[in-house]
């Protein structure tokens, strides 16, 4: 296959930090090319080169062995190197063909609407897509938006695609399906470059895996040559999965008790329709669904940030439907947010300030009007040595932190009193596998002391490989559970996309 | 003995001379300004004078700093003036007052002149002019100009200096005209052409057919040109401003007045006084009466103004009714200076308010 | 070729530092030029400039005189920049704390230095809260835009100061001049080494450490970071934000209000319009620059008093037009803002090919 894109030695550095040290690889044309990197790697800036945001310091980039210089992410495109973005940039109100269009270049004043309608509607239907071009993008699923976003690239006559971590959102269904759109792709001609942390896929679709770590490309394997265990050994390197072992006893004793609980949004709508539960003593229960299913109200409900509008909330004997985030809190109920970066964390506080966020007012931290400083510099010690926490120099701010790390903050802090209940919504999304791995291994190793937790998450590998029990949600009800043990990944699909109903539990 | 007594007395005597301000001696001259020199008003009928003292033989080269707020900020520039070795200052603006005190009470070999105020010191003096004579005269021109019968009164402050020359004024304009009003509109402000021009738009909109001004600032005076009504100017003969609407204006000499002081420090006969000259010194003036005035007005302005200079007529001469219509001052009699310098009421014929 | 903005990621210490300071040379380069342009050796200039400032005792008491309102309005105005609000309004909050401390010093009778002191202080710390907390309750109960509130409600603290000495506290002594009385000597801050320096100076400069402590140190100080950092993240905490914002905002304007305090107790002893030449405006110029710091805050204030006070010997020595020295003091808040902008982006020359 003829190379097409050609990257040799880029190096790019920020001031006190050297983000691409030496990268060299290569795109042939028609290949399906997977980069692979835990966070910090270096993936996202390399990105960020290829499609012209940032200016390498030194190295060379080739395209069909021409070298190109990009100044901006429009030079990219023009050369025909296109980006699917972790978030869309898609206007909800308006339709698929509006969104489409304002992504076009050079669309006249008055544009021939049918001719363009007719453009887009050969693209639909030569890669299958059930997409309906006058519906409102709010109304789609996540997975029809990322069509959309992959539609606006193909309209543009783009080589080369690349797809920022795309099936984070999906559904095991929903991928499957991306992975033949991307098959049909490769026919074509088109180069994908893929970038994952979900070893399953990538050792699934990639033609060749080019593994980053600390800003180098320190291999490239083809096809044949790779599997799950040789890319995770390149990928973490020396740094050790910790190991953990999973608890199987479990006490009969309930912790939380949920009836019949209900929740409406601001349009007055139920985003959890009557949804009971019942929570052992150090138990894991994990709950499957596709994102916007009412796994975030739940998660919400419980930790006092949403009010609930029927139904009970029992922690033990005490009912804790009508409290607040901060005496869910200290009731022993601990959260790792979704959205760790708008919620979990003040980014301009350094690492001690935000491990003290929940207990500020702790005796233990202040002296009456006075912060214990010393007392507070002790905690953040103690912490980031027990959670492995890599933090920059003294006093800076967490937004300088990693997604892994920044993560280990929240659940430092999240369970640093003990809490006897964990509600952790999605806590190893976008994070490396070794992060991953320690969040695993904290959740479970607090299981062993008698912590429950309820863990929610979309990767089903995560939640069969930790959770006692599955319960798999769909349209703001539980419509299931699962035993991990026994049910395979297509079942808990098929269960998510509500077709089916129930399974032994 | 005895040479030590002399040695004493030579110093005491020495002492002595020194605070009587040494005859002779070179006048170095400092000045305040609160506004641009280049304003076309208040601060360049000052430097005007300035200049015009500084041809005394005796006269250094004098300076000035423009655009000093008042208050506290003035202190530092006087005592700067001071520091760098002038003993002459003038403070041309009422806002210096305090600063020019206290500054004086440290520097007592230095004169200071404050101009508007009321606070002196043994080595501070006051001077101000007779503002409300030729303001009397262009209120007549007025009265006999306008036709409407409202003539609009753009004014700064409710200071006595300015309530002063607006009664002056509207007693001119009742002289000739008793029909006639005086609407005034405050702007707050000495200097800001934009807000001034706002309140001569204001007056021309309700009616106004001629316009005076208490202002820094030319703005008026362009109001006026651009909607064809008459103008009385203010401070320096500005009708290069208002060619076609301009009649006349009020104007500062302060030559005169500058050129004494120096003398006079020069002389070593300055003292601390309270000086307020007026037609009669040539420190307040009429600008030459444009020639749109009909000849008959201009005879009589002239008589008046003659008058004045003369002793003869005094414009806040009773009777006089303040707004209310309650006497003020009983027929026959003539307002006295302590009255007259913190004035406070509105005489008949004004319209507007005394607070802001 | 084509010029890129590029967002640094991390900002060094070292160019936190050196771009300000690289700064004020490179304007003082390009002021050097005006400078030449006008006859005058800038290094002469210069040298004059920080005579005038801090080259004698004087010079440097003038210095700190100036730097105390704008070090006490900076710290106001940038407590609440740390939570991410704008307190626009410390110009207002100055007048209104005046205010609160000019109606002890008139009209409480109190007699005792101290008692008058503690006395005036709180009345302008709880006036010019109460001031700014106006804004805040609004903020807080119906999230209106803070920026808008204290801006306008500057124009209204101004009108009622100038109400005040117009009307119901001016001076019955003063013959209807708009100045209230003068304080007793009981109620003036002590002033030291026979100069303005005035108590004020310390009470700013202790401010500044209590604040440093209050942000750094203190529950309080947290929460309000926090909140500044991430309201949601806070609220998320249990933090009860829209308290938070209503005590900010007081807290902010409370020490506004101590700036007006000093000024009528340490310098001019009376209220007056013009109190405050625009100090709370050049406050806000002030918290930006010093990046939210307590310590920055007294640092960039000390630098904008030599700015201010040598601009002063501009004038003295050559005659230089007020607009000038204007166009210098703009022209180093001009490069010191953009180095803003330096420190947290740079510029890159880089070779663009168009490939296809």
């Amino acid at each position: 296959m003829p190379e097409l894109l050609q990257i040799e030695h880029i190096r790019k550095t920020f001031p006190g930090v050297i983000a691409l040290d030496d990268v060299s690889f290569t795109v042939a044309t028609g290949e399906i090319h997977t980069i692979l990197g835990e966070n910090g790697a270096g993936k996202s800036t390399l990105m960020n080169v290829l499609t012209g945001l940032y200016h390498p310091d030194s190295g060379k980039m080739c395209l069909d062995g021409t070298e190109v210089h990009f100044t901006s992410p429009r030079d990219s495109l023009a050369c025909g190197i296109g980006m699917v973005h972790q978030h869309f940039m898609l206007v909800p109100a308006h339709s698929v063909f509006e969104n489409i269009l304002l992504a076009l270049d050079k669309v006249p004043l008055l544009y021939n609407r049918k001719q363009y309608q007719q453009k887009i509607q050969k693209i639909i239907d030569t890669f299958e897509l059930d997409l309906d071009l006058d519906t409102e993008v709010w109304k789609l699923s996540i997975g029809a938006q990322q069509w959309i976003e992959l539609i606006k690239l193909l309209l543009r006559d783009c080589r080369l695609l690349i797809l920022d971590e795309p099936t984070a959102v999906l559904t095991p269904q929903e991928t499957d399906r991306l992975f033949r759109v991307l098959r049909l792709l490769q026919e074509q001609g088109k180069s994908i470059i893929f970038i994952s942390h979900k070893m399953r896929e990538v050792v699934e679709i990639s033609d060749r895996v080019t593994v980053l770590k600390k800003g180098r490309s320190i291999s490239t394997l083809d096809r044949g040559s790779f599997d799950r265990e040789i890319l995770a050994g390149l990928m973490i390197g020396q740094d050790k999965i910790p190991e953990w072992q999973k608890n199987l006893q479990m006490s009969e004793n309930i912790v939380l008790d949920i009836r019949n609980l209900s929740v409406r949004n601001d349009r007055g709508l139920a985003d959890l329709d009557q949804v009971s539960l019942q929570l052992k003593e150090g138990e894991i229960l994990g709950i499957a669904g596709i994102a916007g299913n009412g796994q975030k109200a739940l998660a919400e409900a419980l930790t006092g940030l949403k009010p609930v509008t029927r139904g009970k909330i029992f922690a033990g004997e005490v009912d804790i439907t009508h409290s607040t985030a901060r005496s869910s809190y200290i009731s022993g109920i601990a959260h790792i947010p979704e959205d760790r970066k708008s919620i979990g964390i003040a980014p301009d506080l350094d690492v001690a300030d935000n491990l003290i966020m929940k207990s500020y007012k702790n005796p233990l931290f202040r002296r009456g009007f006075f912060q214990n400083r010393g007392a507070i510099r002790r905690n953040a010690e103690d912490k980031v040595s027990r959670f492995a926490i890599k933090t920059g120099p003294d006093g800076s701010p967490v937004r300088y932190l990693s997604g892994g790390n920044i993560q280990k903050v929240i659940i430092a802090r999240e369970l640093s009193e003990n809490p006897r209940v964990l509600v952790a919504l999605y806590p190893t999304r976008g994070l490396d596998i070794g992060s991953a791995e320690y969040i695993h291994k904290v959740i479970v190793e607090g299981a062993g002391r008698g912590m429950s937790t309820i863990l929610i998450a979309e990767d089903l590998d995560e939640l069969l490989k930790l959770s006692d029990r599955i319960a798999v949600m769909f349209r703001g009800r539980i419509i299931g559970y699962a035993d991990p043990r026994r049910t395979t990944r297509e079942e808990i699909g098929l269960m998510m996309s509500g077709e089916r109903q129930d399974q032994a539990s | 003995m005895k040479k030590t007594m002399v040695m004493i007395l030579v110093v005491l005597l020495a002492g002595f001379t020194g605070h009587a301000f040494a005859q002779g001696k070179q006048v170095k001259a400092g000045f305040v300004y609160v506004g641009p020199v280049g304003d076309a008003g208040w601060t360049f009928a000052h430097d005007q004078g300035r200049k015009e003292m500084e041809k005394l033989p005796f006269v250094e080269p004098s300076t000035y700093i423009e655009s000093v707020p008042g208050g506290a900020e003035s202190a530092r520039v006087i005592n700067g003036l001071v520091r760098r070795g002038h003993n002459l200052i003038f403070t041309t603006s009422f806002g210096y007052m305090d600063a020019t005190i206290d500054v004086a009470a440290r520097n007592k070999d230095v004169v200071f002149m404050h101009a508007s105020g009321y606070r002196t010191a043994e080595n501070v003096g006051t001077y101000f002019g007779r503002m409300y004579e030729p303001r009397y005269l262009s209120g007549m021109i007025a009265g006999k100009m306008t036709e409407k019968n409202i003539v609009g009164y753009v004014a700064a402050f409710p200071i006595p200096e300015v309530i002063r020359g607006i009664n002056a004024f509207t007693l001119g304009v009742r002289s000739v005209n008793p029909d006639a009003q005086v609407r005034v509109v405050w702007t707050q402000t000495w200097f800001d052409p934009g807000v001034e021009r706002d309140a001569a738009d204001s007056l021309l909109d309700v009616g106004a057919d001629v316009l005076a001004m208490h202002q820094d600032a030319p703005a008026t005076l362009q109001a006026a040109e651009a909607r064809g009504a008459y103008v009385i100017g203010y401070n320096s003969d500005n009708r290069r401003f208002a060619p076609n609407a301009f009649l006349t204006a009020p104007v500062w000499n302060w030559g005169p007045l500058y050129s004494h002081i120096a003398q006079a420090v020069h002389d070593g006969t300055w003292s601390s006084e309270q000086i307020w000259w007026g037609m009669k010194e040539d420190l307040v003036q009429l600008a030459t009466l444009s020639d749109r005035i009909p000849a008959d007005v201009q005879t009589l302005v002239n008589e008046r103004a003659e008058e004045i200079r003369t002793g003869n007529f005094h414009p806040f001469t009773g009777p006089i009714k303040d707004r209310d219509g309650n006497e003020a001052l009983a027929s026959g009699q003539i307002m006295s200076d302590p009255d007259l310098l913190s004035m406070n009421f509105f005489v008949e014929g004004v319209i507007g308010t005394l607070s802001n | 070729m084509k010029l890129v903005i590029e967002r640094r990621d991390t900002s060094s210490t070292l160019m936190r530092f050196a771009a300000p300071v690289a700064s004020i040379f490179v304007a003082l380069a390009f002021a050097g030029f005006l400078l030449l342009a006008a006859g005058i050796n800038p290094l002469e200039a210069y040298r004059e400039i920080l005579i005038e400032a801090v080259g004698s005792t004087y010079g440097l008491s003038e210095t700190l005189v100036k730097a105390t309102p704008l070090i006490l309005a900076g710290l106001g105005v940038s407590i609440a920049f740390r939570m991410q609000i704008w307190n626009i309004g410390a110009e207002g909050q100055i007048y209104i704390g005046a205010m609160g401390a000019t109606w002890v010093a008139l009209f409480s009778g109190l007699e005792n230095h101290w008692m008058l002191m503690i006395t005036m202080f709180s009345a302008a710390f709880i006036c010019g809260g109460l001031w700014a907390g106006v804004a805040g309750f609004l903020r807080a109960r119906w999230s209106v835009n803070e920026v808008i509130v204290t801006l306008l409600m500057n124009y209204i603290a101004i009108l009622l100061v100038d109400y005040l000495v117009y009307g119901p506290w001016r001076d019955p002594q003063g013959f209807n001049f708009p100045l209230t009385a003068q304080f007793a000597d009981a109620a003036r801050f002590a002033s030291f080494f026979d100069t303005r320096l005035h108590s004020g100076f310390f009470l700013a400069l202790v401010f500044a450490l209590l604040l440093y402590l209050f942000m750094e140190r203190t529950v309080w100080g947290y929460q309000i970071k926090v909140i500044g950092s991430n309201p949601q993240a806070a609220r998320y905490a249990g933090m009860r934000t829209g308290q938070a914002v209503f005590w900010v905002l007081f807290l902010s304007g409370a020490i506004a209000g101590v700036a007006g305090f000093s000024e009528v107790a340490g310098l001019q002893y009376r209220l007056q319009h013009g109190l405050s030449p625009g100090y709370g405006y050049t406050a806000i110029i002030i918290a930006w620059l010093a990046r939210r710091s307590a310590i920055g805050v007294v640092i960039v204030s000390l630098l904008m008093g030599i700015l201010l006070v040598g601009g002063d010997s501009l004038q003295m020595l050559w005659q230089l037009p007020i607009a000038f020295v204007y166009a210098f003091q703009g022209l180093i808040l001009f490069f010191l803002l953009g180095s803003d902008f330096f420190i947290q982006y740079r510029l890159k020359l880089i070779r663009g090919i168009r490939h296809g």
